[in-house]
């Protein structure tokens, strides 16, 4: 496929991205700035065939991790038969025992899941990471597909590509699916938020309303959005994109003010929906990720249909010797950082870092992971008038309503430093379009 | 008709006050400073007067740009487009992506402006952009309320301006005649005595310009 041909296009969509403002916000110094999200006009493109597998593969893992966020606040089958130890599920920051025997509307605990890849250049492709707390992306590539379609209609015409702009029409769908009554709104922390854009973005195209924490109330055991004269108007679903521990003063975080006091308290008697379900960050460590494809196993009786990226538990004696044996081979990441952050590698630390890291790694095995370094497979991107090969990962996102759907596109971010490896937004990457083949 | 809260209320009413600044000052300004240019006066420090500004100028040219582009006086044309702005990116789903990207057009025009050696000929671009956002509120935005909103805040600030500038009278009549029409589309409550006085006003001879410019500002407080 001649690509390379929509890159005399780049300058034109970037120009109308900045134009609708698609930026992220970002704290330098204490001070919040929007930057543009740089785009690179040259897609990812996956086969009609291969974007299959990876659907089946996307719905297995989204549908195992439900399971076991469902079992963990309940039975706890899986900790008494001993697939996880319980030292990884409770000594994580992501479990939270106020989820404990709460089930939420309709049983889904993560309806819109972030799962992000990388393909290795034998075209493997290996799970990095699962995101099913308030994973962010999906409004990028579609507004930047809208516009893409609009600058060379005729690629679009030519090569049959799955429209990625139902996603607000999939996302509608979830969010209807779990609503208790009322009306839908997303909830933002606010304009400073690094992802408003993609709030207000999505409030648009789904129709639901945008809001912040002081515009609703709980009275009388249901949630309320309180209009301009008074009037109060019942919410049976929120698309929040706050955190956990921001969400509810009187039941997390206490210092919270941009949360709602007792929304967890009605939400707990079924009486709104909470999107995602708050609790879902005992599935998404870092540390937990290890056991996914065991999950898929117990829970399923299948095998994985993806695989996770090679990785290796410290807090197992065989799995610490072999880090330390093959240290410099490693890239090592701290389960509780996030966005790119306390990801080192190996052989890039100095002597000195790397004996400060050992001794933090021999004190607190459990709060490591580490993982062989996938050469990943390098995607051209633009660079003035040529192609350069950078590192890039795909963020897929999974629906979860009556049953999961994979959306068919996804968020590809790449690094723009040509010796890097990471492709957050937050650390200088840009985006690139995910054209999925329907033919 | 969706639901509004009454912070949003609030900023729709706003960013249609602060777009008509924008809007008016840059017209107001372009005239004062052409005038300028044959009378060799300093007539900026009558309209730092007028408009209630501090005059913090110390010349004719330091007038034309700080108080065009000087991102650290708030009473800045610069500063009211910020202000614009920061009202208008928390109107997405109320106002549309299209309408929204002509407030930002405007502020990349008004960057634009300050860095060009011809700067009165980009901000027309502003004013271009400001205009065209009027229209696709008028054509797009389905919800009356909003509309109303936005339009509403619009003939407070014209009106607030013109009584400061003593514009004549048949100009703030036609202004005053818009507001009766929309502030009913509103569904606020306002002062109906305020309003009947404000209409007063401006059929009275001579008009009391000091007097409408208190009467606007107090009509209804968001």
């Amino acid at each position: 496929m001649e690509l390379k041909e929509l890159s005399k296009y780049s300058d034109a969509v970037n120009e109308l991205l900045a134009r609708y403002g698609v930026k992220f916000g970002i704290y330098k110094n204490h001070t919040f700035k929007e930057q543009l999200f740089p785009f690179d006009m040259i897609p990812r493109v996956i086969e009609q065939e291969e974007f299959a597998s990876l659907e089946r593969g996307l719905k297995q893992r989204v549908m195992a991790l439900n399971l076991f966020i469902r079992d963990i606040y309940h039975e706890k089958k899986i900790i008494r038969d001993g697939v996880v130890p319980e030292e990884f599920v409770y000594a994580g920051s992501g479990y939270l025992p106020q989820c404990e025997s709460v089930l939420p509307p309709q049983g889904i605990y993560s309806h819109i899941s972030g799962i992000d890849l990388v393909q290795s250049k034998d075209g493997t492709w290996y799970i990095l990471e699962d995101n099913l707390r308030i994973p962010s992306g999906a409004s990028y590539p579609m507004i930047a597909r809208d516009l893409c379609r609009k600058c060379s209609p005729q690629t679009f015409q030519k090569y049959r590509i799955d429209d990625n702009r139902n996603y607000a029409r999939l996302l509608r769908q979830t969010m209807d699916h779990v609503n208790t009554g009322g009306h839908t709104v997303i909830l933002t922390p606010g304009r400073y938020n690094a992802a408003y854009f993609e709030h207000s973005y999505l409030a648009e195209q789904t129709g639901a309303h945008l809001v912040t924490g002081s515009e609703l109330i709980v009275e009388n055991d249901y949630l309320y959005f309180i209009d301009y004269s008074g009037k109060k108007e019942r919410v049976g679903a929120v698309y929040r994109r706050i955190s956990d521990e921001y969400l509810d003063p009187m039941n997390f975080n206490e210092e919270s003010v941009i949360g709602i006091p007792h929304i967890y308290d009605i939400y707990r008697k079924g009486n709104v929906a909470l999107i995602n379900a708050p609790g879902n960050g005992v599935a998404d460590d870092k540390g937990i990720y290890y056991f996914v494809p065991k999950m898929i196993q117990y829970y399923l009786g299948e095998e994985a249909i993806l695989k996770n990226a090679p990785t290796y538990l410290p807090y197992y004696e065989d799995d610490m010797k072999y880090v330390l044996e093959h240290f410099d081979d490693l890239v090592l990441k701290d389960v509780a950082e996030a966005g790119g952050y306390g990801v080192v590698f190996g052989s890039k630390m100095t002597k000195e870092e790397k004996e400060h890291f050992l001794t933090l790694l021999k004190a607190e095995p459990r709060r490591f992971i580490a993982q062989e370094v996938i050469d990943f497979l390098d995607i051209d991107i633009v660079e003035g008038n040529s192609l350069v090969p950078r590192k890039a990962d795909l963020r897929a996102f999974v629906l979860m309503a009556e049953e999961p759907m994979v959306w068919k596109s996804g968020l590809t971010r790449f690094s723009r430093n040509p010796d890097s490896f990471i492709v957050n937004s937050s650390q200088g990457g840009g985006f690139k379009d995910t054209w999925v083949l329907s033919r | 008709m969706g639901i509004i809260s009454v912070e949003h209320t609030g900023q729709l009413y706003w960013l249609g006050r602060y777009s008509e600044r924008v809007y008016t000052t840059l017209k107001l300004f372009a005239d004062r400073f052409d005038s300028m240019l044959d009378l060799d006066s300093d007539e900026y420090e009558e309209f730092c007067v007028r408009q209630e500004i501090p005059n913090i100028y110390t010349s004719k040219e330091d007038f034309a740009s700080r108080y065009c582009f000087d991102e650290a006086d708030p009473n800045s044309i610069y500063s009211n487009l910020i202000r614009a702005y920061d009202n208008a990116i928390v109107l997405r789903e109320k106002i549309g992506s299209m309408a929204l990207s002509y407030i930002q057009l405007a502020v990349y025009a008004m960057n634009k402006a300050k860095e060009s050696p011809a700067p009165l000929l980009e901000l027309q671009h502003v004013r271009d952009n400001i205009v065209a956002f009027w229209g696709i509120v008028d054509d797009s935005v389905d919800d009356e309320h909003v509309r109303s909103l936005i339009k509403f805040g619009k003939r407070v600030e014209r009106i607030d301006l013109y009584a400061r500038m003593r514009m004549n009278q048949h100009e703030l009549k036609r202004e005053v005649a818009r507001l009766n029409f929309r502030i009913e589309r509103t569904g606020l409550s306002y002062s109906r005595k305020k309003l009947a006085h404000i209409n007063y006003l401006v059929e009275d001879a001579p008009l009391s310009y000091k007097e409408l410019v208190e009467e606007i500002e107090s009509l209804q407080e968001c």
